[in-house]
């Protein structure tokens, strides 16, 4: 926006020469001014997620200042009719795996198909007790910090961030049937999770 | 697979709430679902389950503080890193300077935060080198680049002739700038091809000069003040030569 304006300062007289740098800042200002614009309205999302990945304030804030670094300096590559919230979440999400704590992380071997997960689950306690104990916000907190990172990554892209499958196959680069599949088991985990918790309440 | 639709399995039921089937399917169970109440029900419980993962999910809002920090480095980022891409101003950093700028960013980075204000203006110096960036003002005339801050900086400073300049010395260009929070001009010179960054405030209310270290990471950083004005600047030309333009710039303030 600003930059913009950088003609009008300048007596008539020096345009002709300034003309092109000045074109090529306009340019690049309201490439700066787009990227400011999509990625404000972004901030608390992008800084939430973090806090998810990191687990701590100053990370996050450090991790979110990366990504928006970084993102401005790939702004190039972005192709305005893609998803610019699937693309900064991507730049985010290979930020934190390239951060000490990310390395730490990403060493957990995650089974896609963990067997045991897939088993035990059974929607079949009463769908009414499934009513009452959801509205225990603080047990269904608790459960979510127990997931098992990937799950809990790609359920709260799409509960959260209401991000399509076909994004959240982008940003955690997997198949979109392990989106799928992930999401599903996260939220039967999640049920199972809150099990125990309507034992004691009952 | 139109009317032969099973009780919903799991990974349906999931995909069929956040609405990720295809239309002919995610119609078919709505059917279903019109004649089978114990899958209703699944539905509705697995919507209040995501509800409340949404609620619960979104828990982690950025302090104050930080929000405020994100924002100005949103706002201010553009004039460091978006212009990397301007390969034709490659004059601007020679290779010396990038050499120096890597050099030294890794000694500043383990420096510890002794003056903020010393690495705020060497922060800026350096991306004036390392972007090869294009100021806003492109001109050795102070009669374009002292009328191009009207109306964008609260004081007013005058520009030496390019006559009265140190010897080899040449206005490049200026930016609007910020330090600690202030506006400040960044005007850019070049001693014998070394790049100088002279940042100027308001004396009061600008930032306090005071403290400022002589040197920082291998940059040199000299300052003055005049009756209104504070002067800064950052280069890694020999001392005497950035005294040598202070002065002058000290001097052009001063009603002749």
């Amino acid at each position: 926006m600003f930059r913009s304006e950088a003609l009008l300062g300048v007596p008539i007289q020096f345009r002709g020469s300034i003309q092109r740098e000045t074109l090529d800042n306009m340019v690049s200002a309201s490439r700066s001014a787009n990227f400011e614009q999509l990625a404000l309205p972004l901030l608390p999302s992008l800084y939430n997620h973090a806090f998810w990945l990191t687990r701590n304030h100053a990370e996050a804030e450090d991790l979110v200042q990366e990504t928006f670094s970084k993102a401005l300096r790939a702004f190039d590559s972005f192709q305005a009719d893609t998803n610019f919230k699937g693309w900064i979440f991507r730049i985010l999400r290979n930020t934190f795996f390239t951060s000490r704590s990310g390395i730490a992380a990403s060493r957990t071997v995650f089974l896609e198909d963990h067997p045991h997960a897939l088993d035990t689950t059974d929607t079949s306690p009463t769908p009414e007790d499934n009513l009452i104990r959801l509205d225990n916000q603080a047990a269904l907190q608790t459960a979510l910090e127990q997931l098992e990172p990937p799950l809990r990554e790609a359920l709260l892209l799409c509960d959260v961030e209401e991000v399509k499958y076909k994004d959240i196959a982008l940003i955690l680069d997997i198949p979109i049937g392990t989106v799928m599949s992930r999401i599903s088991r996260a939220r039967r985990a999640l049920r199972q999770l809150l099990q125990p918790q309507l034992g004691e309440s009952q | 697979m139109t009317q032969a639709i099973e009780h919903l399995n799991p990974d349906t039921l999931s995909a069929f709430i956040d609405g990720e089937l295809p239309d002919g399917e995610q119609e078919a169970i709505q059917q279903h679902l019109t004649g089978c109440p114990a899958c209703a029900l699944s539905v509705l419980s697995a919507t209040k389950l995501k509800a409340a993962t949404a609620r619960a999910g979104r828990r982690f809002a950025p302090p104050p503080e930080t929000l405020a920090r994100l924002t100005a480095q949103l706002h201010r980022e553009p004039r460091g890193n978006a212009r990397i891409h301007s390969i034709r101003r490659v004059a601007w950093a020679s290779l010396a300077a990038v050499m120096v700028l890597a050099v030294s960013l890794i000694g500043w980075r383990q420096l510890h935060e002794t003056n903020t204000l010393a690495a705020e203006l060497l922060d800026q110096h350096l991306a004036t080198l390392s972007s090869a960036a294009t100021p806003q003002v492109i001109s050795t005339d102070r009669h374009t680049v002292k009328p191009w801050f009207q109306g964008r900086l609260p004081f007013s400073f005058n520009l030496p002739d390019a006559k009265a300049l140190p010897p080899d010395t040449t206005l490049k260009g200026a930016d609007l700038t910020y330090l600690k929070g202030q506006p400040a001009a960044l005007l850019l010179f070049t001693i014998h091809k070394h790049e100088v960054s002279v940042f100027l405030t308001q004396r009061f209310g600008g930032p306090s000069i005071t403290a400022l270290p002589g040197t920082r990471s291998g940059f040199t950083i000299h300052s003055a003040t005049t009756q209104d004005l504070s002067i800064v600047a950052v280069s890694d030309v020999n001392p005497a030569d950035l005294d040598a333009l202070v002065a002058t710039l000290v001097q052009a303030q001063s009603p002749s």
